[in-house]
């Protein structure tokens, strides 16, 4: 398939090493078996139906296989396929829209976060679950560099790699993070990366 | 009884009922006279009045059938027939007699047996019956009369070893035959065991195969047939170890009281059976009394069910548009093949089916029971039915419609989304191609030109992924209402909260009738300047419930493009100015 090729290719152009490609889930449940790869990219609309079968799989992967990471391609700006993926298996899976597979950097910085553990969630969806008009709003406690330090959390970025990203110390982000969970009377384990799907659905309950 | 549709000859009913009685008493004197030692009636009192009391019950039966529906006339008078019949042995022992009655009593003395066969293989309809059970009948009838006249014509009772009752006259004897007596006597004795026999098994088969209900109408004739007929058999088996008929022989003399006390029963069973009918009829008649005066589409069924005692009681009125038969509400049915149990009873005008009444058939003939009144309410009914059909059907077709917008809509989605997403995917990537080579040869200019044209191919891919979401969220597809209601709301350009009580699959029709009611609503309560909107979502077993509140501007116009769709599906949806409130019939 068109996607497919051209994924293949961008990423061996990057200097990764592309050990297998399928056309549905059984030949790529083998092909996980087989070649024990560091991180597998799925559809999430696979045959034969086009519904389920890139999430079931994803699923099927991250449950038999620990070590590999799984990172959705979807069309849907849709929080409730990455919060069903993030409620069975939140480590080392990520959820991203098609478009971002040709930004080079980026999926190849989503690659290796999978393969570190950690979660990666679409922007775009943190952006509109954090956008989303509320009636009584309690991100609206929040200063501009708490919004901003969230959306980062809720993308799955670890503490260092949000300092990173914001040229700030860990130590400077781990306080921002207290102090959102506090403000938000979130009682997660800030260290975790359960973070990651704590913050979604409470961006999504809320 | 007069008005109902059939005239009742009285004067034959009373003639006949005095004509029993005189030959039940004529038969009593003789027992107890000069046949007190050749006859089993003579044998005791109680043997006497076993025979009265069996004779007069059958005549009594016959003669209440004989009063009753045309069609059970003829019936009535063979029962009548077979009870004065019954008599006919203790006549042909009357010692001292005319010998001519003794001598027709003896003609006579089989054909009990033959009307009994007769009526138990007609009932309970009375109409003609298979061809094998007719040519039984007549078989029997034909065997009877053969033998009795063979018997009447060669039989010389002085030089017969084995008389009993009467050894002295035949007034019809022509010449004398002992040899041919005995052998017509075997054949008689056997042929009659044999059909006997038949009888018992046909009524045991009967009994066993029927239903529940169609075994109340048959157990009180065939269950004492069958007893009659296995005396019969008992007799045939005594006479032939000892042909002389004794009386004080115990074995005879048990078969006998058997016989005796069956036929009492047989009595009775038509007693019973015609009461039952006649309380059916009444109540028939009543039916119309219990109608209102705008009844519910089905009333009259139930009331005819209740009438008749008779539950599984169904009417399937013939209707033109759709063409075919369908029940009181409007619903297609197909009457064709009603279970063993049941019957069809036709309701015309003219040439004309008005409509097919599936019941139990406790009431032969039911449309003639139907008087005006309840005819008119037939034909209201069926007007009434032809209409509900068309309602459904296009009630039917409305959700078709809807169905099929539906299904055309997921297509046009996945279309989107497998095709010219896909291109543009395709085209993304390679614009990016260009501009890394553009990059490359440090061509700013074109490298500047191709980023643009990026931006241009995400900003086509984020509208198409709206566009298609707009057209069918495929989340709603894969994950159900409560999803896809949120999803909703995350992308609302007002505060939208989204209550339910459980998240649970409904049929796809329901889901996105529910669906694009909330989106419509949504949208609707932007232009009325809402900035909130509630939305909760609830159901019971049967119905998807939805209430939509919002704090806008009252509402001038009913939302009709919301009442559409629900309208299509069965569901029902009422607004007040700040609020509507829909539910939707759901599996």
């Amino acid at each position: 398939m068109l996607t497919r090729e051209g994924i293949a290719r961008v990423l061996r152009d990057a200097g990764v090493e592309v050990v297998g490609e399928a056309g549905d889930a059984p030949t790529l449940l083998r092909a996980v078996r087989l070649t024990k790869p560091d991180a597998v990219i799925v559809d999430i609309r696979m045959p034969p139906t086009h519904t389920d079968e890139g999430l079931v799989a994803a699923q099927t992967i991250r449950a038999e296989h620990p070590d590999v990471g799984v990172l959705i391609l979807s069309q849907y700006v849709e929080p409730h396929y990455a919060l069903e993926l993030l409620q069975s298996h939140p480590e080392r899976v990520g959820y991203l829209l098609k478009e971002r597979i040709f930004d080079v950097a980026l999926l190849i910085d989503a690659l290796r976060r999978l393969a570190d553990g950690e979660t990666i969630i679409d922007p775009t969806i943190v952006s509109r679950l954090v956008q989303r008009r509320r009636q009584s709003d309690p991100l609206a406690e929040l200063t501009p560099r708490e919004r901003e330090v969230i959306e980062l959390v809720a993308e799955g970025l670890s503490n260092r790699a949000i300092a990173a990203r914001l040229f700030v110390t860990d130590r400077t982000v781990e306080a921002h993070v207290k102090q959102i969970f506090a403000k938000l009377d979130l009682q997660a384990d800030t260290d975790s990366h359960r973070r990651v799907l704590a913050v979604l659905a409470y961006l999504r309950a809320t | 009884m007069r008005g109902i549709g059939y005239r009742v000859n009285a004067g034959a009913r009373l003639t006949s009922a005095a004509l029993a009685v005189g030959i039940a008493l004529g038969a009593v004197s003789i027992a107890r006279g000069p046949a007190s030692a050749t006859t089993y009636a003579g044998r005791s009192p109680l043997a006497t009045a076993l025979t009265v009391i069996a004779g007069l019950g059958l005549v009594v039966a016959g003669l209440t059938k004989a009063g009753a529906r045309p069609s059970a006339r003829g019936r009535g008078w063979r029962v009548v027939a077979a009870g004065i019949l019954s008599f006919a042995p203790t006549y042909v022992a009357w010692a001292g007699g005319p010998p001519l009655v003794r001598s027709i009593a003896a003609a006579l003395t089989g054909v009990t047996f033959a009307l009994v066969l007769d009526l138990v293989l007609r009932h309970p309809t009375g109409r003609a019956p298979s061809r094998a059970r007719s040519a039984a009948i007549a078989a029997v009838y034909a065997e009877t009369g053969i033998a009795a006249l063979l018997l009447a014509l060669v039989r010389n009772p002085y030089l017969d070893p084995s008389c009993w009752a009467n050894c002295s006259v035949n007034s019809f004897l022509v010449s004398s035959h002992p040899a041919l007596v005995r052998t017509v006597d075997f054949a008689d004795l056997w042929f009659v065991a044999v059909a006997a026999a038949g009888l018992l098994g046909w009524c045991a088969t009967r009994i066993a195969r029927g239903s529940a209900p169609a075994r109340r109408n048959l157990v009180p004739v065939l269950a004492p047939a069958a007893v009659i007929a296995a005396g019969v058999i008992a007799r045939a088996v005594a006479l032939q170890a000892s042909p002389v008929e004794d009386p004080f022989d115990q074995t005879l003399f048990t078969s006998f009281v058997i016989e005796s006390l069956a036929l009492t029963a047989l009595a009775a069973g038509l007693l019973y059976l015609s009461a039952r009918d006649r309380s059916a009829h009444r109540a028939v008649a009543r039916v119309v009394t219990t109608l209102d005066e705008a009844p519910e589409p089905g009333s009259l069924e139930s009331a005819l069910a209740d009438a008749l005692h008779d539950p599984e009681l169904r009417i399937a009125y013939r209707v033109s548009d759709p063409d075919g038969y369908v029940d009181p509400r409007g619903w297609p049915v197909d009457p064709g093949a009603p279970a063993s149990s049941m019957t069809i009873t036709r309701l015309a005008r003219g040439a004309d089916t008005l409509g097919l009444i599936t019941h139990r058939g406790a009431v032969p003939d039911l449309d003639l029971q139907f008087g005006a009144a309840l005819r008119l309410g037939l034909e209201n009914e069926r007007l009434q039915a032809q209409v509900l059909a068309q309602l459904n059907e296009l009630r039917a077709s409305r959700q078709r419609i809807v169905e099929a917008g539906d299904r055309e809509r997921r297509m046009l989605e996945r279309d989107l989304h497998d095709g010219a997403q896909q291109y543009l995917l395709a085209l993304s990537y390679e614009l990016r191609l260009a501009a890394g080579t553009a990059r490359a040869a440090d061509d700013g200019k074109t490298e500047a030109i191709l980023s643009a044209a990026i931006d241009d191919a995400e900003l086509a891919l984020a509208e198409l992924r709206d566009l298609a979401t707009g057209i069918y969220p495929a989340v709603l597809a894969d994950a159900g209402l409560t999803p896809a209601l949120r999803s909703l709301a995350d992308e609302a350009p007002v505060a939208v909260e989204v209550h339910t009580e459980r998240s649970r699959r409904y049929g796809s029709s329901v889901e996105a009738t529910a669906y694009f009611a909330v989106a419509e609503a949504i949208d609707d309560a932007v232009d009325r300047g809402a900035t909130a909107v509630t939305v909760t979502v609830g159901d019971d077993d049967h119905r998807l419930m939805l209430a939509l509140a919002d704090d806008g501007t009252a509402r001038t116009a009913p939302p009709d493009r919301i009442a559409d769709r629900v309208g299509a599906l069965g569901g029902e949806l009422a607004c007040t100015p700040g609020e509507c409130r829909l539910s939707i019939p759901c599996a």
